[in-house]
C-alpha cells in the first residue's frame, strides 16, 4: 500500500525541505520505494539538497500540465537506488499546480508501486501549501522550538484537519506527527528557547524526535547531500531515529539536553 | 390582482424587498418589471430580503440572490422569525437581520433570550483542540470544548463557555448579549475575555486566576474570576 506523506510547517525556513530530502533518503534506505516531491513552484530547492540540480530536465510541473511523462521526470537518485526526486520548476508561477493534476500525479505514482510519496510542502497556509497536502495519509509537521513557528504549525494543523481529502471526504484523519529541528538545549535551558515539552503541549501531536541544531546540515547541503547521509554527524542520527520511529520503531529520544563535554572533548574540540 | 412585491426605503438606508408570493418566476417577473423601469437607480443598491410568507421552495432565496446580482443588486441579507428561511438564508450566505419588533428587548433578559433560541436543544460539543486561526460559535446555546482552545483560535457562545483543556486564545460567551453567561475553565490562561461585549485582555487578568479551576462572570459591568466556586 503506497501511502502520502507531507512534510509541513506553515512557517518558512523550519527545515521542510532539509527534512523531506532526510526522510525520504532514510526510508529508500531502508528498502522502501520513494518518491520525493517539490511542490515550492518558483524556488526549487529540494533538488539542489539532493544533488541533481543539473539532471533535472522535465520538472512536477511538466508533469502535471501533460508536457512530459513521469517516467521522463523522476530523477533516479545517484546514491540510494530506490529513491526518485520530482523537482519543482523554477520559472514557472505558482498556480501552474491544479488539484486534478496533483491527484493524477499521485495515482500514477501509486500504480508504479511507489511505498512512499513525500510531498515537501511550500511555506504558508494558502494554495501551495494546501495543494501539498491535500491528499496526504500521513503529515509530519515541522516546528522550531519558537512561539511563531509553533502558532503557524497549529494552524496548518487546522487545514490539514479540515481541508484535506480525508477531512472532505469523511475518510479516517491525517495520521500527524511532530518534528523538532534547530533544537538547541542550551538556549532552552537560558529560557531562550521554547522546550520539547512546551511545543507538544500545544500542539498535542505524537512525536517523533528533535533534530539538533547543526552546522553539518548547512555542509551538507552545500554539497548536495542530505545530512541523514552524512558520516558522524548528530544531525545525520537524529534522522535515523525519526525514520525509525516514524516506521514504528521504538527508540529512546535524544540531543534533548546539551551535551556535558568531558575535558578531552574539550580540548581537543570533539 | 394582488401586490406580488414592493420595493421601499428603511431607516438603514438599505432597500428591503418584500416578498408576497412564493413562486419564484412569478417574483422574477415583477422584479424584472420594476428594475427596467429605473436601470441606474437600482445599480449596486444593497437589499435585504423580506419574505411575508412561507417559502416552500429550498432554493427559492439562492435562486433569488443569483437574480438580484444579474440586475446588479447587491443582496445582504434575508430579515425573517422563519427558522426555514433563516436556513435557506445561511445557505445563500445572506446575513440575518432581526424582525424589527424584536430588537429592543433583544438584550441581556435570560427569559427572553431563550425565546430566540433555535430549536437545537443542549450545548454545542467540541471534541478536538480548536487551533489556531480558527473559530467556532454555539449559536443561541452553550458551548463545550472538550479539547484546548490554542493561542490565534477563537470561540464564541451565545451562552456559557465551558473548556476542559487549556483555555489559550480568545474565547466569549454571551456573545448576543446575555449578560449572566459564565466561562468555566480548568486551565485559564486567555489571549481575551469576553462576555455580554464586556472584554478583559490576558495582561490585565490575575495570575491568580490563571491556576485550577475558574468562573468567570459579568458582576455590575465588570469581569469577575471567581476560583473559589467549588466551596
Ligand atoms: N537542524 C538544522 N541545523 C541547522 N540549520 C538547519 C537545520 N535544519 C535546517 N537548517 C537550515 O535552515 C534553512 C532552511 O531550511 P529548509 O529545509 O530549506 O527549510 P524550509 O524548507 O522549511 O523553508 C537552511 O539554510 C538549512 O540549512
Ligand atoms: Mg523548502
Amino acid at each position: 500500500m503506497s501511502k502520502v506523506v507531507v512534510v509541513t510547517s506553515g512557517k518558512g525556513g523550519v527545515g521542510k525541505t532539509t527534512t523531506s530530502a532526510s526522510i525520504s533518503t532514510g526510508l529508500a534506505l531502508k528498502g522502501y520505494k520513494v518518491a520525493v516531491i517539490d511542490f515550492d513552484v518558483g524556488l526549487r530547492n529540494l533538488d539542489l539538497i539532493m544533488g541533481c540540480e543539473r539532471r533535472v530536465v522535465y520538472d512536477f510541473v511538466n508533469v502535471v500540465q501533460g508536457e512530459a511523462s513521469l517516467k521522463q521526470a523522476l530523477i533516479k537518485d545517484k546514491r540510494v537506488p530506490s529513491l526518485f526526486i520530482l523537482a519543482a520548476s523554477q520559472t514557472r508561477d505558482k498556480d501552474a499546480l491544479t488539484k486534478e493534476g496533483v491527484g493524477k500525479v499521485i495515482e500514477d505514482l501509486k500504480a508504479d508501486g511507489f511505498d512512499y510519496i513525500v510531498c515537501d510542502s511550500p511555506a504558508g497556509i494558502e494554495k501551495g501549501a494546501q495543494l501539498a497536502l491535500y491528499f496526504a495519509d500521513e503529515a509530519i509537521i515541522v516546528t522550531n522550538p519558537e512561539v511563531s513557528s509553533v502558532r503557524d504549525s497549529d494552524r496548518i494543523l487546522g487545514i490539514l484537519q479540515a481541508k484535506s481529502k480525508r477531512a472532505e471526504e469523511g475518510e479516517d484523519p491525517i495520521v500527524e506527527h511532530l518534528v523538532i529541528t534547530r533544537y538547541n538545549p542550551a538556549r532552552v535551558e537560558a529560557g531562550e528557547m521554547l522546550s520539547v515539552d512546551d511545543v507538544i503541549d500545544l500542539l498535542s501531536v505524537p512525536f517523533l524526535g528533535v533534530i539538533p541544531e547543526s552546522e553539518q546540515v548547512l555542509n551538507a547541503s552545500n554539497s548536495g547531500l542530505p545530512v541523514i547521509l552524512e558520516t558522524e554527524s548528530d544531525a545525520a542520527e537524529a534522522y535515523e531515529d525519526v525514520v525509525a520511529r516514524f516506521l514504528g520503531e521504538e527508540r529512546e529520544q535524544r540531543f534533548l539536553t546539551e551535551e556535558k563535554k568531558g575535558l578531552f572533548k574539550k580540548l581537543f574540540g570533539r | 390582482m394582488s401586490k406580488v412585491i414592493d420595493l421601499k426605503g428603511s431607516i438603514l438606508s438599505l432597500t428591503i424587498l418584500n416578498i408576497y408570493s412564493d413562486d419564484i418566476q412569478q417574483v422574477k417577473l415583477e422584479i424584472n418589471e420594476k428594475v427596467e423601469q429605473a436601470p441606474s437607480f437600482f445599480s449596486g443598491i444593497p437589499v435585504v430580503i423580506e419574505p411575508k410568507v412561507s417559502l416552500v421552495d429550498p432554493t427559492f432565496l439562492a435562486l433569488l440572490v443569483e437574480f438580484l446580482y444579474q440586475l446588479q443588486m447587491i443582496p445582504i441579507g434575508v430579515r425573517s422569525e422563519d427558522p426555514g428561511i433563516q436556513d435557506q438564508a445561511e445557505y445563500a450566505g445572506l446575513a440575518l437581520f432581526p424582525p424589527q419588533e424584536h430588537k429592543a428587548r433583544h438584550k441581556t433578559v435570560p427569559e427572553e433570550l431563550k425565546e430566540d433560541m433555535p430549536s437545537e436543544i443542549g450545548a454545542l460539543v467540541i471534541k478536538h483542540n480548536v487551533r489556531s486561526g480558527q473559530q467556532v460559535y454555539a449559536k443561541g446555546r452553550d458551548l463545550i470544548v472538550l479539547g484546548s482552545i490554542n493561542p490565534g483560535a477563537e470561540v464564541v457562545a451565545d451562552g456559557h463557555v465551558h473548556v476542559f483543556g487549556k483555555a489559550r486564545g480568545k474565547i466569549f460567551a454571551g456573545a448576543a448579549g446575555y449578560a449572566d453567561a459564565k466561562i468555566f475553565a480548568s486551565h485559564l490562561n486567555p489571549e481575551m475575555v469576553c462576555i455580554a461585549g464586556m472584554y478583559q485582555l490576558s495582561e490585565d487578568i490575575d495570575d491568580k486566576a490563571k491556576e485550577g479551576f475558574v468562573e468567570v462572570a459579568l458582576k455590575d459591568n465588570k469581569l469577575v474570576f471567581n476560583s473559589k466556586i467549588l466551596g
